[in-house]
């Protein structure tokens, strides 16, 4: 099967095609998606679906997430765009206790399809509100499953994946790669399965644990470093709910040695739960402490320097990773 | 005259009569703790869940809000699995997880469920119309809540749009002037929740909600516009709450006058069946609560793997 370069938007939006034409039940809606989306990703759905399947909502994110859950109790497959991770926080009841908990509060095994579409991360100066990784507040509400593609590819496969799993996902599309293009598979059977990790780069130093807009700037750290001789594991999680402990625990009991990355805010970030779990289930095979690097605890500046100056660089990623190696 | 039959009317009746017994049994354990007392008593508001339910069809999606068993009666659960949920033992509605907030969900005779963040069910309400709409397939959907709740974001946001598409859904408030302790003119512009229908072009409604075939008539104008493609409508219930917010409220807020021209609503509805009908319906309700009472208390309790089930659906 043939592929083509894309980027990672359209990558999305050619997952959302290809499952909207398979399904009838999956319908759209969010600020302006008719139009093409703020993002591209939905570009040309509504000249194919229609109004009736791909809905422009008035500025109500909790609205938009509660009809999502009332119309995926009812049956049908609702996609969300939310605009931005930020707006988790506007839409709080409506994901993280209807979304994640009607099912369990009512005692009932029924699937409950909904995709709610977060972009994350910083973009070059959109501004506090506009630029939060709120990917961990998936992960303290059991009952949603929680995605952050890297590529791509994986934006794709992610994507399809997403709209056939019979529960909630929150599929955060990161925002600093919407510049990025991949080779991405024309195969309307591609999916990259919820729950599996990527080993990136193979390595045997330590293992560099991350996700999302982190993914590219470790393997371009992990090249820096092969140079000195310290051959690092890239492991792109891809879910961190179900998150792949098998690999981790794997790879990091190879290396001995962990380190864990990402853009969101390092205090209580997903970095502390990986790190924790690491420490408690494998700490005699590690030979030095699990460390983090996230972004510095302040809200993210306005101004494209300082945003780039509160969140992990190659070199960041690179110096944690020397010493690491060292201890 | 009504249009109901009074095979009809007994129905309702017997319905209202199981509702006020589930009460009564609850309040009873409640007083003598053997019940976790966060149940939100309905008693003497039962001619509104049950005039409106009476309305809908078996399809239709109900999203209710906790006050009473009435609602999910109505649409016709049964007391078993209501009872059994309110005792938290595994033949409950919610499968061992339940115990006083009710979360009673029976998807095939569209009772959905409700959320305990109180006015939570807006947007749900819509998510089922607009479902409807998209599939076409006939089902209204009604939204139940207090007249407290009208202060949430989403009754707006849900309303606005919900008018703007026609989407097949009912607004219906159960309006008792009270929000736990506070009077609802204290805090809202109207105490006639049924005004803020003129901002969303809809028709609003407000009807005595102790008087079941008012609620019923009510009901069924709604129902019969939004199958037909007009969209909502919002009716307003003038309703009194008789006890507290919780079974345990004192209501130091309240004076016993606000009740010298209560009605029973079981009284005013006993009015229009014959005989003795009204006596021999409230004493089978009896029996079934009884039945269904003592079934429950026989059911096992929930053992440790009732936490682990039903968070996520395997295909």
């Amino acid at each position: 099967m043939s592929h083509e370069m894309m980027g990672y938007n359209a990558a999305m939006g050619l997952a959302l095609v290809e499952e909207m034409r398979r399904d009838d039940s999956i319908f759209i809606l969010g600020q302006g998606v008719a139009t093409g989306g703020w993002f591209g990703a939905e570009k040309g759905l509504a000249s194919e679906f229609g109004t009736d399947r791909v809905i422009d909502c008035g500025i109500s994110e909790a609205f938009e997430a509660g009809l999502a859950a009332g119309a995926s109790i009812a049956g049908m497959k609702p996609v969300v765009n939310m605009g931005f991770g930020d707006f988790a926080l506007i839409a709080g009841d409506e994901i993280y206790h209807k979304l994640a908990k009607w099912r369990y509060m009512h005692g009932l095994d029924v699937p409950m399809h909904a995709v709610i579409i977060f972009p994350i991360g910083t973009m070059g100066g959109a501004g506090p509100e506009h630029s939060s990784c709120t990917e961990v507040l998936g992960m303290h509400f059991p009952g949603l499953k929680v995605v952050v593609p890297s590529n791509a590819e994986d934006a794709k496969g992610l994507m399809k994946a997403a709209l056939r799993e019979p529960n909630p996902v929150l599929f955060h599309s990161v925002q600093g790669l919407g510049w990025s293009r991949g080779d991405v598979p024309l195969d309307p059977e591609f999916i990259v399965p919820i729950g599996k990790a990527a080993i990136k780069r193979p390595g045997t130093s330590l293992s560099i644990i991350t996700y999302g807009s982190m993914v590219p700037r470790s393997l371009e750290a992990a090249e820096a470093l092969a140079g000195e001789g310290i051959d690092a594991e890239v492991i792109d999680l891809r879910s961190l709910v179900p998150l792949d402990w098998d690999c981790v625990l794997s790879s990091v009991s190879r290396t001995h040695r962990a380190m864990v990355v990402h853009e969101a805010a390092k205090t209580a970030g997903p970095g502390a739960e990986i790190a924790a779990q690491i420490q408690e289930r494998i700490f005699f095979d590690l030979e030095a402490p699990v460390m983090r690097l996230g972004a510095r605890d302040f809200p993210l500046a306005q101004h494209a320097d300082l945003e780039a100056l509160a969140i992990p660089s190659v070199d960041a990623i690179a110096a944690m990773a020397r010493e690491l190696a060292a201890i | 005259m009504s249009s109901l039959s009074s095979d009809k009317l007994e129905t309702m009746f017997y319905r209202m009569a199981l509702a006020r017994s589930i009460e009564r049994l609850i309040q009873k354990h409640t007083r003598e703790h053997k019940f976790s007392g966060w149940w939100h008593p309905g008693e003497g508001q039962e001619a509104a869940p049950i005039g409106a339910t009476a309305a809908l069809e078996d399809d239709d999606y109900l999203w209710y809000q906790g006050r009473g068993s009435a609602w999910a009666l109505g649409k016709g659960m049964k007391p078993g699995p209501i009872l059994g949920d309110l005792l938290g033992k595994m033949n409950g509605a919610t499968r061992g997880k339940g115990g006083g907030v009710p979360h009673w969900a029976d998807y095939s005779i569209g009772v959905m469920g409700e959320g305990a963040t109180l006015g939570s069910v807006y947007p749900l309400a819509g998510g089922s119309a607009l479902a409807s709409k998209i599939r076409k397939d006939g089902r209204v959907s009604l939204a139940n809540f207090g007249d407290g709740t009208t202060a949430r974001g989403t009754f707006h946001e849900t309303m606005m749009h919900a008018a703007a598409w026609k989407l097949p859904l009912i607004y219906f408030c159960e309006n008792n002037g009270l929000l736990v302790g506070t009077r609802l003119s204290d805090v809202s512009p109207t105490t006639n929740i049924a005004d803020f229908a003129a901002g969303y072009h809809i028709p609003g409604v407000t009807v005595d909600g102790q008087d079941t075939v008012a609620v019923y008539e009510a009901t069924r104008e709604a129902v019969a516009r939004a199958r037909a493609g007009e969209g909502p409508t919002l009716i307003e219930a003038k309703v009194v709450r008789r006890r507290g917010h919780y079974s345990g409220d004192p209501q130091n807020y309240r004076s016993e006058s606000e009740f010298d021209d209560y009605r029973d609503p079981l009284d005013v509805h006993a009015l229009l069946l014959g005989g003795n009908t009204a006596a021999r319906l409230l004493e089978e309700a009896e029996a079934d609560v009884k039945a269904a009472y003592d079934e429950a208390m026989a059911a096992p309790s929930p053992d440790a793997s009732v936490i682990e089930r039903d968070l996520y659906h395997v295909a």
